[in-house]
């Protein structure tokens, strides 16, 4: 398995004069799962987006193994594997036929059996034809997850992926990230479900006015310790100001 | 950039000279047309606020190519300002074609080819202005400028082409054959100078909008980084 | 290249099934258009030969007016569930995203197109079958779409989007309007296609043109 660096360099993003990002450095190693903690709108969202090739930044870059990760070929992109606020599902197909349907784009041969053995891994019952429009939002957020590993991405960029699970879909998506991690993928993630994500994230980063304020790995870190943390490096400068 | 600049000043003036030097020469110089009267005389403007309003969709095409290779903000604001003056010439040309038709042809409207494509240009240049107002996001609104004003300039000469093909009523001033409107050299000279006098006219208003637009971004700017400043780094919207 | 042609497959066939299935966009232009058609009868009471030469307008124009509902909606699983996204990771080659969505835009006119035809012929007891209308029509399709696709495109991402399909739209289509309307009239009257020449050139010029450009610009429209 070839080693993959994700690097964030000086990384800024603006939307006409409001500044998301500010000269944001971060770097990933493969084998570590990072959990981004940040306050509502500090750029979580953006940041990831920036980081798949998504979106691109008004300065800086994004290196993938060292080289700038171009941001007109996709190729690179199918490295990545995406679960965002938006399913990304097509409503009236049914969830073998959404999956068949990005295994055809990404030119991963999806047989009969690795497509019920993918479904069985996110918990989905694979011989359900019913289409997505049917499903519950934990349903929907099973199938994304089974949908973002299709191309076996070296990458996964998960951004509040414990939405909508119930507490046996969040045990079964931390079960997930640690065998990923296993294999040497790269993992960020973002949420707000701290006690979960306790127990897979192997460090922490937190984003505050647009830059990643401090990395720091997960040492045996009690839910009290880390909440402690995030609210003195997310918020100082706010709590100083006011008299 | 954003001082004042010398050379935009003499050119201002300059302009403005020029305006009331042509004005004079539509009104004294150019002699009367033999079959249309005096009303012909409006003819002088028409024509050169029509090639304006032309001008002015090349220079947002090219705008707008600019832009989508370079990223440069100017090459937006070049493009905005660029249809936001097209869109006035291009209405001054229309109304006074009609003002020209309505004596001669007893019409206000004829489908006729430049007309009728000045108009659908104009239709065009309306929609880029509603496209851009719909969009929140800086950035993808110069994308999508760009692209339409593209798109837009490209469909111009094939709207020409096919109402040409359905019909002509509009006067042939150089072709040989029947010629509606008499022409002598004092004629083409005031035309000449009209046509140059407005595309001073545009580059300079063009050039102070481009200004206009390039400051009011930098001041909202200005303030955007002091209410940062101010609020001590908080939370972004 | 087998790659790109099996990708633009996919996706056709994606967008058709999704359409297939949820019928949303198709009965609402077939009630538009019939709706449009019956409409038109008031509007004109006139002798049936005056009425025969105003039929390529009609169908043209309920055409171009009921295939917006088509186009508005071509994009909004895409831009709804984010799927755009999803495709940028998937499909290396952005430009094929447009060719299918041009393509099932296309075959949504084509039915738009078959649709009216007897409708019309039917309320207006006015024989229309001439295969040479149908070359008319298609060509016209082909620059709807083509048009039609890129801009929608564009207005989905909007604040206003259906809203401004319409007037984004229609200025451009001026041509292939003219094209269509003069040459369709042209043919039921029973002229010879190659007197028409004129008008299908333009048709091709302008499709080529237009579909060129929004392959070369597409990308622009959904990168960020």
């Amino acid at each position: 398995m070839p080693e993959a660096n994700l690097q964030a360099r000086a990384v800024s993003k603006r939307y006409g004069t409001q500044r998301v990002l500010d000269q944001l450095d971060l770097s990933l190693s493969p084998g570590q799962t990072v959990c981004l903690l940040g306050p509502n709108g500090a750029g979580k969202t953006t940041l990831l987006r920036v980081l798949a090739g998504l979106l691109r930044p008004t300065a800086g870059e994004i290196r993938l193994d060292g080289a700038p990760l171009d941001f007109t070929h996709s190729a690179a992109r199918r490295q990545f594997g995406l679960v965002m606020h938006q399913t990304y599902l097509y409503e009236q197909l049914s969830g073998p036929e959404n999956l068949r349907f990005y295994a055809n784009l990404y030119q991963v041969d999806l047989s009969e059996g690795s497509l019920q053995a993918l479904l069985r891994r996110v918990g989905l019952n694979p011989t359900r034809p019913t289409p997505v429009r049917a499903y519950s939002r934990g349903m929907k957020q099973r199938l994304t997850i089974a949908r973002a590993l299709l191309p076996s991405p070296r990458i996964l960029l998960l951004d509040e992926p414990y939405t909508g699970l119930d507490m046996q879909g969040c045990q079964l998506l931390n079960e997930l990230l640690q065998q990923e991690r296993a294999q040497g993928r790269i993992i960020l993630a973002t949420t707000h479900e701290l006690s979960y994500v306790l127990q897979v994230a192997t460090h922490f980063a937190v984003l505050a006015r647009g830059r990643i304020a401090e990395l720091f790995p997960n040492d045996e870190l009690s839910l009290d310790a880390l909440q402690s943390r995030y609210q003195q490096l997310a918020q100082p400068v706010k709590a100083e100001a006011r008299p | 950039m954003l001082s004042k600049n010398k050379l935009l000043d003499i050119l201002t003036i300059l302009t403005v000279v020029l305006f009331f030097g042509v004005f004079a020469m539509v009104l004294f110089y150019a002699p009367i047309e033999v079959n249309m009267g005096l009303v012909q005389k409006v003819f002088y403007f028409h024509m050169a606020s029509a090639w304006i309003g032309m001008l002015a969709f090349l220079v947002a095409a090219v705008a707008g190519v600019l832009y989508l290779v370079r990223r440069n903000p100017r090459s937006d604001y070049l493009g905005a300002s660029s249809v936001e003056i097209g869109l006035v010439f291009t209405a001054v040309a229309n109304f006074s074609g009609m003002i020209w038709a309505k004596p001669i042809w007893n019409t206000w409207w004829t489908w006729d080819p430049r007309l009728t494509t000045m108009t659908i240009m104009a239709f065009t240049y309306i929609a880029y202005l509603l496209l851009r107002r719909a969009m929140d996001d800086p950035a993808r609104r110069a994308q999508f400028g760009a692209i339409y004003a593209i798109v837009g300039f490209a469909t111009v000469p094939l709207t020409f082409f096919s109402s040409r093909l359905m019909r002509t009523i509009h006067p042939t001033i150089f072709g040989s054959g029947e010629t509606d409107m008499a022409m002598n050299a004092p004629m083409y000279q005031t035309m000449a100078a009209a046509v140059v006098m407005f595309t001073l006219l545009f580059a300079v208003i063009l050039w102070h909008r481009v200004r206009l637009m390039a400051a009011r971004q930098h001041l909202a700017g200005l303030q955007a980084a002091r209410d940062e400043a101010f609020d001590g780094g908080g939370q972004h919207a | 290249m087998k790659n790109s042609l099996k990708t633009i497959r996919v996706l056709v066939w994606k967008d058709l099934v999704q359409e297939w299935r949820s019928k949303d966009m198709l009965t609402a232009m077939f009630s538009f258009a019939v709706l449009s058609l019956f409409i038109f009868n008031y509007a004109m009471e006139l002798d049936p030969a005056s009425r025969a030469d105003l039929a390529a307008g009609i169908i043209w124009v309920v055409i171009v007016f009921a295939g917006t509902l088509g186009l508005n909606r071509s994009f909004t699983a895409e831009q709804d569930q984010g799927a755009f996204d999803a495709l940028m990771m998937a499909v290396p080659d952005l430009s094929l995203i447009y060719f299918a969505k041009f393509i099932t835009n296309f075959l949504v006119m084509v039915f738009l197109t078959l649709l009216v035809i007897p409708i019309y012929s039917l309320l207006y007891n006015q024989a229309l079958f001439a295969p040479a209308l149908g070359l008319v029509l298609l060509l016209g399709a082909w620059g709807y779409s083509a048009a039609g696709t890129l801009i929608a495109s564009m207005t989905v991402q909007t604040r206003m989007r259906d809203l401004l399909l319409p007037i984004l739209l229609f200025p451009l289509l001026m041509p292939v309007n003219m094209a269509v309307v003069k040459a369709a009239s042209a043919v039921l009257a029973g002229v010879a296609l190659a007197d028409v020449s004129g008008w299908l050139n333009l048709l091709v010029v302008y499709n080529v043109i237009m579909t060129t450009i929004s392959i070369m610009v597409f990308a622009y429209v959904i990168q960020e």
